[in-house]
């Protein structure tokens, strides 16, 4: 099974771009009915507990907060490979790095172009070792948080918004050409424009390369049918 | 018929006075400013003549010169209980915008402003902000609860119907009150200019220009203006379709996006 984890990937704007191999066969909006915030640590430690987190992650200590293996549907499988996964393998140098950089943005002490090369540089990595993972392990999850860090200095940008909906496009061309598996393409939120700017919003999006008849799923629906995939691959 | 200006500061009357019966250690927040001045002022009229809680100060050490000595007439001739709240080692440690703005706001102003509500165990304070100077700000309402990080949940807010407001709780670490949230740019200076009240010289155009909102040294520029007078203010205003925060658009979004942001945890 692989999962791309694709942090604020909004389906209005997957739509627009018409972005058919992130949508797959089936797609649609994810709830968050229940979460009080759209934090990014908060959802995505959801995701992979099948349980709302929101009140066992302290803002303050978000990014250092990580789960352990056995609370997290990777313990189904026999071999997984996490790339960057917020609150289990989240690459922290990377990340401190780029919230360092928003914040001297808000300072006034640097340009969204320092920003942004920044990010596309962690971007780059993380799609590196996610191809190198496909086919070695059971469980594959790659994390990218490109959509929301070029999005919150940028989502008004329609050219610079149109580059990061092509590039992960392609990368869900490529995982679905690479494999026959299970592929889940997973937001923890949605975005939309304040200015030129983005903010989150409350919607998710989810598509899979299979009909799964969700309707509104919840981010932490996924946790039970991710497992009982680990189930029907080890009988 | 009541007029206006009546009106607008008897529901600020009203809600100094509610805050002071809900709450045991109340506190008034006093920039020096138009808008914090007038507050004070309120809070004289709403209880006869003397402010009955301490009025607070955060000196930051980069103010104006001009604002240290208004600050210090006024509260003589007020007779206010002044508190000055002040991060003494960040300034000591040489905190300053060059350090990275946000940061130095943090450190000299938030932080200070922690360290006094720990220390003389506040649950209320008065501020004087309102609704028009910016989108964030629009968002906030009259009793408004705030967590020891001072976090406010601006998405879990009650509809403040029929004069009915957050009442004290364990729940928050303090609450903010704005008595003049519903006042605009323009009703201030309406207000200074009936009631008479002492204004900062800064607020009165030199050589072609003036403050039109006080702050640090460092991050405050003057806005190109003839008037050098209240009554020149208030007809600039008064003629003017320009808000406040004017050419400044992109501020008010990026302000929003700072708030945002922290609160989600990213800065």
């Amino acid at each position: 099974m692989i999962i791309l984890g694709l942090d604020a990937l909004d389906l209005n704007m997957v739509k627009e771009f018409k972005c058919g191999n992130l949508m797959q066969i089936e797609c649609g909006q994810t709830s968050l009915s229940g979460f009080e915030l759209e934090r990014t640590v908060v959802l995505w430690a959801s995701f992979l507990t099948g349980r709302n987190m929101e009140s066992e992650i302290p803002l303050k200590t978000q990014w250092e907060f990580k789960l352990k293996l056995e609370d997290t549907f990777f313990s189904s499988f026999k071999t997984y490979d996490a790339v960057d996964v917020p609150a289990f393998t989240l690459k922290d140098e990377n990340h401190a790095e780029e919230r360092k950089l928003l914040k001297k943005f808000f300072d006034e002490e640097t340009t969204t172009d320092e920003y942004d090369d920044v990010v596309w540089k962690n971007h780059e990595e993380n799609k590196n070792d996610l191809f190198n993972s496909i086919g070695r392990s059971d469980l594959v999850m790659g994390y990218f948080d490109l959509a929301d860090a070029i999005g919150h200095l940028s989502f008004g940008v329609p050219e610079k918004m149109e580059k990061v909906y092509a590039e992960l496009e392609k990368i869900a061309r490529e995982v679905r050409s690479s494999s026959d598996d299970f592929v889940l393409v997973i937001s923890d939120h949605g975005m939309k424009p304040v200015g030129k700017y983005g903010d989150h919003t409350r919607n998710g999006f989810y598509s899979a390369n299979r009909r799964l008849g969700l309707n509104l799923p919840k981010i932490t629906d996924f946790y039970g049918m991710i497992r009982s995939v680990a189930k029907i691959e080890s009988t | 018929m009541e007029d206006y200006l009546t009106n607008l500061e008897r529901k600020s009357i009203s809600l100094i006075r509610e805050a002071r019966a809900q709450f045991k250690n109340l506190g008034v927040l006093w920039s020096t400013g138009k808008d914090s001045t007038a507050n004070v002022w309120l809070c004289k009229k709403a209880f006869f003549g003397k402010v009955p809680f301490p009025v607070i100060h955060i000196d930051t050490g980069r103010k104006f010169p001009e604002i240290y000595e208004f600050r210090n007439k006024v509260a003589e001739e007020w007779n206010l209980d002044l508190v000055i709240a002040k991060n003494e080692e960040a300034l000591k440690n040489g905190m300053s915008p060059e350090k990275g703005k946000l940061d130095c706001c943090t450190q000299l102003k938030t932080e200070a402003l922690k360290s006094l509500i720990r220390e003389r165990e506040f649950d209320a304070l008065l501020l004087a902000i309102r609704r028009d100077e910016h989108g964030i700000r629009a968002k906030e309402r009259y009793f408004s609860p705030r967590d020891e990080e001072f976090r406010w949940q601006y998405a879990d807010q009650p509809a403040e119907m029929w004069d009915l407001y957050v009442k004290p709780s364990e729940d928050f670490s303090h609450m903010r009150v704005h008595p003049i949230l519903h006042w605009t740019e323009l009703d201030v200076w309406q207000y200074v200019q009936r009631e008479g009240l002492p204004i900062n010289p800064l607020y009165f155009a030199k050589d072609g220009k003036r403050y039109r909102s006080l702050g640090c040294m460092p991050c405050t520029v003057p806005i190109p203006s003839n008037a050098s007078t209240i009554d020149e203010i208030v007809e600039e205003l008064a003629a003017t379709k320009t808000p406040e925060r004017a050419g400044r658009a992109q501020d008010k979004e990026r302000a929003y996006m700072m708030q945002k942001l922290r609160s989600l945890g990213y800065m």
